[in-house]
């Protein structure tokens, strides 16, 4: 198969359970459409007083940020990865380097209690 | 074709979302042990509607809209029950002492199988959205913020503690949410995930005489032996270890508690060691469980609520003011560490205690009437310790996170029945 | 063939395998719940329960709520188990056998594992309701928690191998299997596997304490889809934790296709009993840990696996 066979087999079985997903939701939908408090959202037996859709404060923003530091450097990981047995101890050190930096910022992440947030 | 299908999904066990009533907490309960059906927590993933004895005026109207809330084929099973919000819905009704599981499990049978209609709304359709001439949905106004979609506003921004303004959404949780006892509302109001704002808005499931007394609520006014208040008491706390386990999603060893409930007997007190055991390994203790901060452990020290106060530093207990007790040699449990994790350790401890106790009560009774020491606390004429709880679960959830301040709530062992049979007694 | 039907016939192989896991795995959930809680085995019932559920769920209809997304909510699932067909395609069942053997088959796992958080936050969000809204954002804080102790446990078994192909990672495990070059690989790797497919004390999303969480509001066909795209989730999971650490199709005696089997099963058992016997753990609890423990170890694992292989 080609490099592009994996994404394509992926996007085969969505689609696949997209379909029955849809059959499902269209039978129902023929049957009876639903009545008002059917649509309710539940949240134990009485109807909310406000949209669920909110500008949610997601408190973990701190983290998410040291998040993106990290996913960054496992770009330059991946092809050091390959290389690491060939290029020897000087890739070592490297990496090891820069690693060291990053690790500084979880400390320092740590230490502002980015990781609680109650 | 379509039929064998039908038949495979009628051997399914049957999806039952329960409502339990006044008195019937434990009935229904009970039924996690059941073969052949599953309690479910949400009304989406039931197929049955079981309501067990009387809700109450209060909870009809929640009640229908949990019934509609329920997929077609869907059918209601009363159980003792009459609730005025679901006289509607054709549901089948069963008497107290008839067996719920195979009256469940037939209407389950005759649902998939088509021989029984799936029941219809039963609440009015009437939209919450009133039209309002402006925006694709005639909400009032342009976009998803605009006006008021579908006749629910938008939450608003809010102050908070790390300086971001950012939306407050209002929460309104029970009365049949699975976390809680049914019958209790709680208004939230959260900001990401923490709870800034809770407030108790009703926690009545039905009249004093439905509820029913406990043992602990006749020793009130009669001598008890001691042996079986203390066997019911032991039981009370595996019971609420029950539904404090499967709130930390640990269903099977909820099983074993519920089992154990059944089946302990006095002086067994190692086969409670062993599940203390059991329970400490799976972790909860370590990193599941929150902690009380100084503020709200000094709140509940005093309380008189029980296990609750004495892990939180207290050494009230009302049994100490019985010489019949004294004799046992009867001492409290108390410094059973910190946290929420201190509460789960004391009601097992309590529990082995009792269990000895009862072994070594014999034939004993209990001296003095007027107050009493309930698995949840102190209990007298018109006073229950759920009841003085309630008033702290605002303060105790503020500033938690969600899982944290329901882990906590769990904690306080909130029993609106006992609630419920104490105020009866001073009406009485 | 063409490439049209080669992908096709992929799709078809990698769905069944998916099925075939996924109801191990809920019939292994069923014996491990029946064992813990010390309740007979009937074995004919826990047989046939999932495909009763199944029967079940298509024999009951679905619900909606006030102004959904309803692309959202029809595609989430639906991705989901797109992602676990992604990253099943990659395994090896025998030397130099794969479905698909991309250079970079590493890569496309860790792509269908961060991709895992698109169909998390899209199922709970999608409902516009409460329950499901905070299994959305919870999951968000252990998607970017997990994916860099992932990364790292996984990269480390592309040191030996010199490639990112999966297949190469497999055939590098010849004469030592990883789970022995590199002790700390396989323990990070199952924690964060269970993540992935918030299961059992990392359930935080669809938790018992929000009813559900993201599939609070799903009824039917779509609950049960759901269910299904996660288990399978889990599936691919252990079967490229087992090709990652266990050696793949090396063994004695059986095939090599038996062998992965076998392995995978392994890392499925020991999922279905974390599932009841380890506590939901609290969602700052985890975020604490994997940043603070888990980065760190599997850094270290990274870096002294590497030193052994100099």
């Amino acid at each position: 198969m080609t490099d592009l066979g994996p994404l394509a087999v992926a996007f085969s079985v969505m689609v696949a359970a997209l379909l029955a997903v849809l059959a499902s939701w269209l039978r129902t939908a023929r049957n009876a459409r639903a009545t008002a408090p059917e649509r309710v959202p539940f949240t134990g037996g009485r109807p909310p007083s406000a949209h669920a859709w909110s500008r949610y404060h997601a408190r973990y923003y701190p983290m998410a940020l040291l998040f993106l530091a990290f996913d960054m450097e496992m770009v330059f990981m991946y092809p050091w990865a390959v290389v690491f047995v060939s290029e020897g101890i000087v890739a070592m050190v490297e990496m090891g380097m820069f690693i060291a930096i990053l690790l500084l910022g979880v400390l320092y992440a740590w230490r502002e209690r980015a990781f609680d947030w109650t | 074709m379509t039929s064998v299908f039908h038949r495979m999904a009628a051997a399914a066990d049957a999806p039952v979302f329960a409502l339990a009533g006044a008195g019937m907490r434990w009935a229904v309960q009970d039924l996690l042990l059941a073969d052949g059906i599953t309690l479910v927590d949400s009304p989406r993933a039931a197929s049955i509607l079981l309501v067990a004895g009387e809700l109450g005026p209060r909870l009809g109207e929640a009640a229908a809209r949990v019934h509609d809330a329920l997929p077609h084929p869907r059918a209601t099973v009363l159980w003792a029950s009459a609730p005025d919000g679901l006289a509607g819905a054709g549901a089948e009704r069963i008497g107290p002492d008839a067996d719920p599981v195979a009256a469940t499990r037939a209407v389950f049978r005759d649902l998939v199988l088509g021989g029984r209609p799936s029941e219809p709304a039963l609440l009015p359709d009437v939209d919450p959205a009133t039209w309002r001439g402006v925006g694709p949905y005639g909400q009032g106004g342009s976009g998803m913020t605009g006006g008021t979609p579908y006749g629910r506003p938008m939450a608003e921004l809010g102050p908070d503690r790390d300086g971001l303004r950012l939306d407050v959404l209002p929460t309104r949780l029970g009365p049949f949410f699975a976390p809680l006892p049914a019958g209790l509302e709680l208004d939230l109001r959260v900001s990401g995930d923490v709870v800034v704002e809770a407030r108790v808005t009703g926690s009545e499931v039905g009249t004093s005489e439905a509820a029913g007394g406990s043992a602990f609520v006749r020793a009130l006014t009669q001598p008890q032996s001691i042996a079986d208040l203390e066997m019911a008491r032991a039981r009370a706390h595996l019971r609420w270890a029950a539904e404090a386990l499967r709130l930390q999603g640990l269903r099977a060893i909820s099983l074993r508690a519920l089992e154990l409930a059944r089946t302990i007997a006095p002086g067994d007190s190692a086969a409670v060691g062993r599940f203390a055991t059991a329970v400490q390994r799976t972790g909860v203790y370590r990193w599941s469980l929150p902690n009380v901060d100084d503020r709200r452990r000094s709140l509940l020290a005093d309380a008189r609520l029980g296990p609750v106060s004495r892990a939180c530093g207290g050494v009230d207990d009302e049994r100490l003011a019985d010489p019949a007790y004294i004799a046992l040699g009867f001492a409290p449990i108390t410094d059973v560490g910190d946290g929420v994790a201190a509460v789960w350790r004391a009601r097992f401890g309590e529990a082995s205690q009792s269990v000895d106790l009862a072994s070594r009560a014999g034939s004993a009774v209990t001296t003095v009437t007027g107050t009493t020491e309930s698995p949840r606390g102190r209990i007298a004429l018109g006073d229950a310790p759920t009841a003085r709880a309630l008033e702290f679960v605002p303060a105790l959830v503020e500033g938690l996170e969600w899982g944290d301040a329901l882990a906590t709530i769990a904690a306080l062992d909130l029993d609106l029945d006992e609630m419920a049979a104490l105020a009866g007694v001073t009406a009485a | 063939m063409s490439p049209l039907l080669e992908v096709i016939a992929a799709a078809a192989a990698v769905a069944g395998l998916l099925a075939v896991g996924a109801l191990a795995l809920a019939i292994g959930d069923g014996v491990a719940g029946a064992v813990v809680a010390g309740r007979p085995i009937r074995v004919l019932p826990l047989l046939t329960a999932p495909v009763a559920r199944a029967m079940l769920a298509a024999r009951t209809g679905s619900t909606t709520t006030e102004r959904p997304d309803g692309a959202g909510r029809a595609v989430a699932p639906a991705l989901l188990a797109g992602l676990a067909a992604l990253a099943m395609v990659l395994l090896p069942l025998g030397p130099g056998v794969a479905l698909a053997d991309p250079d970079t088959g590493f890569v496309v796992y860790s792509a269908a594992v961060a991709f895992v958080m698109i169909a998390v936050f899209l199922h709970g969000w999608s409902p516009n309701s409460t329950l499901p809204l905070h299994g959305a954002y919870r999951f968000g804080a252990v998607a970017l928690s997990f994916q860099i102790p992932f990364l790292l446990a996984m990269l480390a078994t592309a040191l030996p191998a010199q490639s990112l192909s999966i297949v190469r990672i497999v055939e590098a495990q010849a004469g030592l299997w990883n789970v022995v070059r590199e002790p700390l690989g396989l323990p990070i790797y199952l924690v964060v596997g269970l993540a992935v497919g918030f299961w059992g004390p990392l359930n935080l999303p669809d938790g018992d304490d929000l009813a559900g969480g993201t599939s609070a509001e799903d009824a039917g066909w779509a609950r049960w889809l759901w269910q299904v795209a996660r288990l399978s989730m889990l599936v691919a999971v252990a079967a490229l934790g087992a090709a990652a650490f266990l050696g793949g199709y090396f063994g004695p005696i059986l095939p090599g296709p038996l062998w992965v089997a076998l392995k995978t099963g392994l890392l499925l058992a020991v999922m279905a009993g974390a599932q009841h016997l380890l506590a939901r753990v609290r969602i700052e609890r985890f975020v604490g840990v994997a940043w603070v423990l888990l980065v760190p170890l599997a850094l270290l694992n990274v870096f002294v696996s590497g030193a052994f292989l100099l």
